[in-house]
């Protein structure tokens, strides 16, 4: 019996160790698109998807770790809110970006948002 | 005061997250504090808002089949954009393009920016005033004909299945 | 030997850098809100990391008060430039 669950929690330990790595360059691959890529628009297609998803993987791998104790749960909780949150800030600071007049890059093709605002 | 049980559930649930230990005190605790919070709000929450805890089972078959269906789309946006940052020239054509949509209630197009979001290459900017086109910012705008059919064919077909 | 806690930190340093360059640098307004933002995701990260390794369960309430406030911020900042008021 004792042999079966130090076994699983053997697996665990290397998968949590492995999804705990994944998160870690999701996120700094985030941060390296905000450095490369040409105006606000793109930078948010980085740092409001792999950032996010690379927050979440850590918090997910907390919790592989940790079992249902405290900070695995807290650490879920935290995971749970960036995911649902991400995507608001994401939109509220892109509109306010276009309406505060900050235009497109020279390498974009089509704005029909600024069209139709114009008429 | 009977109306706010649901929600105040919801704070319970909440609580229970952010006290770290799942148990019927802590439960009962946060469900007590939710009462308290909600009353100074309650002119927030419209009368005529019917809230229902237990929806419909075959509503519930479809959330699911909603949410594999996202997180599929969540992993496959990172796998792209992290594509995009790691190459070593970067070559894109992004703009903003109109999408209509068919959603009519303010939960499904919560939901379908939402899903817009968090898919490959597009963000929501904004939606026109009569709450019939959503404006998406694309990080490759050369086909917008595809990129329409691709979230009415994909994304919209769930969100109306399961909020709607 | 150099263990993942060590690893992590340092990585999450690294990725440090290209917030700073874009919120000294960025030209516009959103360009460092948005870098705030990301720098938040970061932080968060590192006390994630930091919390499990010292079995502490405090730090993990300092990432979720810190989300909530850049979750917050960045809303309120965004009504600024949008309307010119806040509430």
């Amino acid at each position: 019996m004792s042999g079966i669950s130090v076994f699983i929690n053997m697996i665990m330990n290397i998968l949590s160790d492995i999804v705990l790595l994944i998160g870690l360059i999701f996120v700094f691959l985030g941060m390296l698109g905000l450095i490369r890529l040409p105006d606000v628009y793109n930078r948010l297609h980085t740092t409001a998807k792999i950032g996010t998803l690379g927050a979440f993987g850590v918090m997910l791998s907390i919790l592989m770790r940790a079992g249902f104790a405290p900070i695995g749960i807290k650490a879920i909780a935290v995971g749970l809110f960036l995911l649902l949150t991400a995507p608001i800030a994401a939109h509220m600071i892109t509109r306010a970006a276009h309406r505060h007049g900050v235009g497109l890059c020279k390498e974009s093709i089509i704005d029909e948002y600024g069209e139709a605002r114009e008429r | 005061m009977i109306r706010y049980i649901p929600l105040a559930a919801i704070f319970g649930i909440i609580w229970c997250f952010v006290h770290g230990t799942f148990s019927l005190v802590s439960f009962i605790f946060g469900l007590l504090i939710g009462l308290l919070a909600i009353r100074p709000f309650r002119f927030l929450y419209r009368p005529e808002m019917n809230f229902r805890l237990f929806s419909p089972p075959n509503r519930i078959v479809s959330i699911i089949r909603y949410f594999m269906v996202l997180i599929k789309e969540i992993i496959k946006a990172n796998i792209a954009v992290a594509k995009i940052v790691t190459k070593p020239k970067i070559n894109i054509s992004p703009g903003i393009i109109a999408v209509p949509i068919r959603c009519k209630t303010d939960l499904s197009i919560t939901g379908i920016a939402n899903t817009i979001t968090l898919t490959p290459g597009t963000i929501t900017v904004d939606i026109s005033d009569d709450h019939s086109t959503l404006y998406v910012h694309c990080i490759d705008a050369s086909d917008p004909a595809a990129i329409c059919a691709s979230i009415r064919d994909d994304l919209e077909k769930y969100v109306l299945e399961a909020f709607e | 030997m150099i263990s993942l806690l060590d690893f992590s930190l340092i990585f999450m340093v690294l990725a440090f850098i290209p917030c700073m360059y874009r919120i000294i640098k960025g030209p516009t307004v959103p360009d460092r809100v948005v870098a705030v933002d990301a720098m938040t995701t970061v932080i968060i990260v590192m006390l994630g990391a930091y919390s499990y390794d010292k079995g502490s369960v405090f730090f993990m309430d300092v990432a979720l008060v810190l989300a909530v406030i850049s979750f917050v911020g960045t809303v309120t900042i965004s009504k600024y430039l949008d309307e010119g008021v806040v509430l």
